[in-house]
């Protein structure tokens, strides 16, 4: 790669030097001058002694040279304002070429800081800019010791903090500049019990039932509600764990039960809470079994906050269709070049409605982009063109069908045509 | 009565009117009511129509249909229900008069629509394809009021407009086209599946029109200018000889023409040369095509939908109720239906389910059919995957492929509903731990909201509840329609949560904007192509189209190369991705191999 750039470089210097071409001529008078009047004050580089060096060499050779080189008062004068302007010139195309060094330093310092951002920002490197900041009223609960013994045995930073949230998990990621800079992720965990849970939709339901009054609202909705109305932007996911109960022999879900038997609240209730909740609160809610789920959710969001910058850099696609899936696997190709020609049969099939069997109908008869272009261009009339593949046979599950004057014309324009935009359809 | 067809260029014969106008226009009617849902039983409808329409003699009932080609037992079986239905609607002896003969008797409002605009339908394919056919040696010049040149004056009427961005939108081009043009370009006629719109193809065939980007841009060509501009010329001249000479008789046809519908008035632009023309050539024809093309314009055209003048209704994409595992997924239709869930089934072309707020159409007087009334989509879509749907989708790369297209899909709130089936899971070919991250990884990362139920049951449940919260949250809503194509996406931030978004997009759009592969540019496909060499990635594709958009503007500058060896290198110092590495020589080698061996590859 370096050897390219390298060799891109030379261009660029050879291409901007068109006027430097002209200097040798005028180089030697640049140079003796210098001598005789201004050697001191000079600090041109070894660049022009050298070249002077080259030019009293050949010298004898005529003509140029002698014509140059005889020295006359007025052309003496005249030298002398050129010398000015000769050295301005070698003083403006030293300061360009610095220019250029500088520039280059500088891209490549660019593109280094790019690599480790990009670097800073892999998954596995901004695993470990995150912390995981859990309640302390959590770990009072039984079982909760697993979540903790977790995040430590995969050395994950975590933090047991009073959160805003009582019962809470939070995430915190440190950006890649300072070291105190950390932002708030916005999701949030909040673990409850069934019976926690049930209270909180009761609450709900009354809020709803009595359309905006102000009602009592328990211990969990009330601050819950207050944190989304100070950060509207939080995605609050609530785990309840319903450990305690399994599922009896006739496969009802023991919350059923339980809210049917206590409160005389039906599924259709408890649903209304959960649709409240997604689309005025963006709450969603999980139902597991104990603190093992807990623990794997907390490490699924983990492990989904260190993927996400990465994946947002990536995922910005300057292509309009989705670049993942088996289509766009490739078809290896040798140095030798084998394998090409499956990569054009893999082509045609790249247009809408092209079975393989059309492309490798096509491909057969014109095993290479450039045959199909000589094709092309063999014939004299657009129309011609258009339907050259249209009268290719096609054999598939035992029949013959021609491709067809459609097909035909397609191919026909995506090879040619000048206008990226043109629809093909 | 309009007994007589206006005498029409590029027609010799009248055909006559299809004996059988009842069968004619309940197929017509079924094929219309599966195409609006995207399903494929449109086509099977539209074989049986195109039988029927060249079968000369009257049917006494749907079993003597059964000798004509395209025609099945379901068919049969659907016109004699509707046969039968008729029959106790309008008494037994209904049946010979209106079924079987040629002749409508007058005064009779369904059969009078039915044969005239069969008739009329007659006609317009007739001059459609005449120039087509015939008159090959020609030029082609469409006639006047057709779709061809409805399109083509209003591309040349948009065209000079000054500062215009020098091409139109689809939507765009259909409700501006509409006033020049007597056949709908949205609606087919009845017998018929062609509407205005189809002779589109035409102008790009004849290469008057051209037709670029994603989503389309119509626009003329030199050659479509050139003519458009003779026909505006036309155009103008002819108006002008119509209002110095035709004063009266005008008068006397517009009043004609405006019986028993009020609108007319209303929709149609206001002092405009080509409105004036319109009545005056209509005049006798019969009254329902041009109202009903009024009334799609009229529907196309922005405006509001103000509260309680729209409900709102699920809509299930066909794929969830057919096919596959059947049992399962009638249980979510006969969910929905026992809970009364006011739903629709229909195509989706992205996602599962979403919700429309469709407009309250009353029946217009005189017109059989209700007209279709404007449906705009809220902003949520739902995509369902049960756990093994999910791993397989996984592994197939479509689980990506379904989130990248719902998030482009214009709808803000996309939601991920799945159903875990309790231990189902635990015997899939990829670990339980896999999928849940799958699933973590499509709220966190996707920003998707992630809905968990337990099994169909309780999807319906959702769905049924979530529909009547909508219901309800929109009660006092006052929507209107913003088009994707013209305005571009809003970014939903600016809505607050809890509030419901009420500058929607239509349906129509949306459906349409959703298609999968719909249209492939030149540029999209030399992306792709590319992508099949082993290592061409999407982002290295992407920086190489940067310098070289299509395949012949790469060849072009292969044939600059003053050697084999620059043309080996061309594309390796192309600089691609976020850290701008070099293609690379390998690379650059294997696409010049592609690209520019003269003999066979290997």
């Amino acid at each position: 790669m370096s050897l390219l750039r390298r060799a891109k470089t030379w261009e660029i210097s050879d291409s901007e030097g068109s006027d430097a071409e002209t200097k040798p001529d005028l180089n030697p008078e640049v140079a003796t001058e210098t001598k005789e009047d201004q050697s001191s004050g000079d600090q041109n580089r070894s660049v022009l002694p050298a070249a002077a060096g080259r030019q009293s060499a050949p010298s004898l050779s005529p003509p140029r040279p002698q014509g140059s080189g005889t020295p006359s008062p007025t052309r003496k004068r005249r030298t002398k304002e050129e010398i000015e302007a000769d050295r301005q010139k070698a003083k403006e195309r030293k300061e360009e070429r610095e220019r250029q060094r500088a520039a280059r330093v500088q891209e490549k310092e660019e593109r280094r800081e790019a690599a480790e951002r990009l670097k800073s920002l892999r998954p596995e490197n901004c695993l470990k800019c995150l912390t995981v900041r859990l309640d302390p009223a959590l770990l009072q609960q039984d079982g909760s010791d697993i979540l903790l013994d977790t995040l430590a045995a995969f050395e994950w930073r975590f933090s047991i903090e009073s959160q805003q949230l009582s019962h809470s998990i939070t995430w915190t990621r440190d950006l890649p500049q300072g070291e105190d800079v950390s932002v708030e992720e916005e999701q949030v965990v909040l673990v409850l019990g069934l019976a926690d849970f049930m209270d909180m939709v009761i609450s709900v339901k009354r809020m709803l039932d009595s359309e905006g009054e102000e009602t009592e609202r328990g211990s969990f909705l009330s601050p819950l509600l207050e944190c989304l109305n100070r950060d509207a932007q939080k995605v609050v996911t609530l785990l309840v764990i319903e450990s305690n109960y399994s599922i009896n022999a006739c496969g009802e879900h023991p919350r059923d039960e339980m809210l049917q038997s206590k409160l005389g609240m039906k599924n259709v209730d408890i649903e209304e809470v959960l649709v409240y909740l997604q689309l005025c609160k963006n709450i969603s809610l999980v139902f597991l079994d104990g603190w093992q789920d807990v623990t794997d959710h907390v490490c699924a969001v983990t492990k989904a906050l260190s993927k996400r910058p990465f994946k947002l850099l990536t995922e910005r696609a300057e292509l309009p269709f989705c670049v993942d899936g088996s289509w766009a696997s490739g078809v290896r190709v040798e140095r030798d070049g084998s394998g090409l020609v499956e990569v054009w049969s893999k082509q045609i099939q790249q247009l809408n409605r092209v079975s393989p069997a059309v492309a490798s109908a096509v491909t057969a008869s014109y095993p290479s982009p450039q045959l199909l272009l000589q094709a092309y261009q063999s014939l004299a009339s657009e129309e011609e063109r258009k339907g050259l593949l249209a009268g290719l046979l096609v054999k598939s599950g035992g029949k013959e069908r021609r491709i067809g004057p459609e097909i035909s014309a397609r191919v026909y324009r995506c090879v040619t045509a000048q206008n990226p935009q043109l629809v093909l359809d | 009565m309009p007994a007589s067809e206006p005498v029409r260029l590029g027609r010799k014969r009248v055909l006559p009117a299809c004996p059988n106008p009842l069968f004619l226009r309940w197929l017509t009617e079924l094929r219309d009511e599966a195409r609006e849902k995207g399903l494929k039983t449109q086509y099977t409808y539209q074989k049986a129509l195109s039988s029927l329409n060249k079968y000369p003699l009257p049917l006494r009932n749907a079993k003597e249909a059964k000798i004509l080609q395209n025609f099945g037992d379901g068919i049969c079986k659907i016109l004699d229900e509707k046969l039968q239905r008729y029959h106790q609607e309008n008494g037994a002896d209904a049946q010979i008069q209106s079924v079987s003969s040629a002749a409508p008797p007058a005064g009779r409002a369904d059969n009078n629509s039915v044969a005239p605009s069969r008739k009329n339908s007659a006609g317009d394919g007739g001059k459609d394809r005449a120039p087509d056919g015939k008159k090959k040696r020609r030029e082609y010049v469409p006639q006047k009021r057709s779709g061809g040149h409805a399109v083509l004056l209003t591309l040349y009427r948009q065209s000079q407009i000054p500062d215009s961005k020098g091409f139109m939108f689809k939507l765009e081009l259909q409700a501006e086209a509409q006033p020049l043009c007597d056949k709908s370009f949205t609606v087919p006629d009845l017998g018929s599946k062609y509407t205005a719109w189809t002779s589109v193809s035409t102008l790009i065939q004849k290469n008057l029109l051209i037709k670029t980007h994603n989503p389309a841009r119509y626009s003329l060509t030199e050659e479509g200018l050139a003519l458009a501009e003779r026909l505006a010329a036309a155009e103008r001249q002819t108006t002008e000889e119509e209002e110095e000479e035709e004063e009266g008789p005008g008068v006397v046809d517009l009043t004609g023409s405006d019986d028993g519908e009020g609108e007319e008035d209303r929709t149609h632009p206001t002092g405009s040369a080509a409105g004036q023309q319109s009545s005056d050539t209509d005049a006798s024809c019969s009254s329902e095509k041009p109202q009903s093309s009024q009334t799609t314009s009229r529907h196309q055209g922005g405006g509001c939908l103000l509260p309680g003048t729209y409900e709102i209704i699920l809509c299930v994409d066909f794929i969830e109720t057919t096919g596959g595992s059947n049992h399962r997924k009638q249980e979510l239709v006969k969910e929905l239906q026992r809970n009364r869930v006011n739903f629709d089934i229909r195509k989706l072309n992205v996602g599962d389910f979403l919700w429309v707020a469709r407009e309250k159409v009353t029946p217009v007087p005189g017109q059989l059919r209700v007209p279709a009334g404007r449906e705009l989509v809220l902003d949520y879509i739902i995509e369902r995957k049960r756990m093994d749907d999910l791993c397989g989708s996984i592994i197939d790369g479509r689980f990506r492929e379904q989130k990248f297209r719902l998030k482009r899909c214009g709808l803000h709130r996309p939601v991920y509903l799945v159903e875990e089936h309790g231990t189902a899971a635990s015997h899939l070919s990829l670990p339980e731990a896999t999928l849940q991250q799958a699933i973590v990884n499509t709220q966190v990362v996707d920003g998707f909201f992630v809905k968990r139920v337990q099994d169909v049951r309780e999807s319906a449940a959702y769905l049924t509840i979530m529909t009547r919260y909508l219901n309800k949250v929109y009660q006092n809503r006052t929507l209107s329609c913003r088009s994707r194509e013209l305005e571009g996406d809003v970014c939903g931030a600016e809505e607050e949560r809890g509030v419901p978004s009420c500058s929607l997009i239509s349906f129509a759009e949306f459906n349409h904007g959703a298609v999968k592969n719909k249209c492939q540019t030149v540029r999209e496909v030399f992306a792709r192509q590319l992508m099949q060499i082993s290592g061409l990635s999407g982002d290295k594709a992407a920086a190489i189209l940067e310098h070289y958009s299509t395949p012949h503007s790469l060849m072009a500058a292969y044939e600059r190369c003053a050697s084999e060896a620059e043309k080996e290198k061309l594309l390796a110092s192309v600089r691609y991705g976020k850290l701008k590495r070099n293609v690379g020589p390998a690379l650059s080698r294997t696409v010049y191999q592609l690209y520019c061996t003269q003999g066979p590859l290997s």
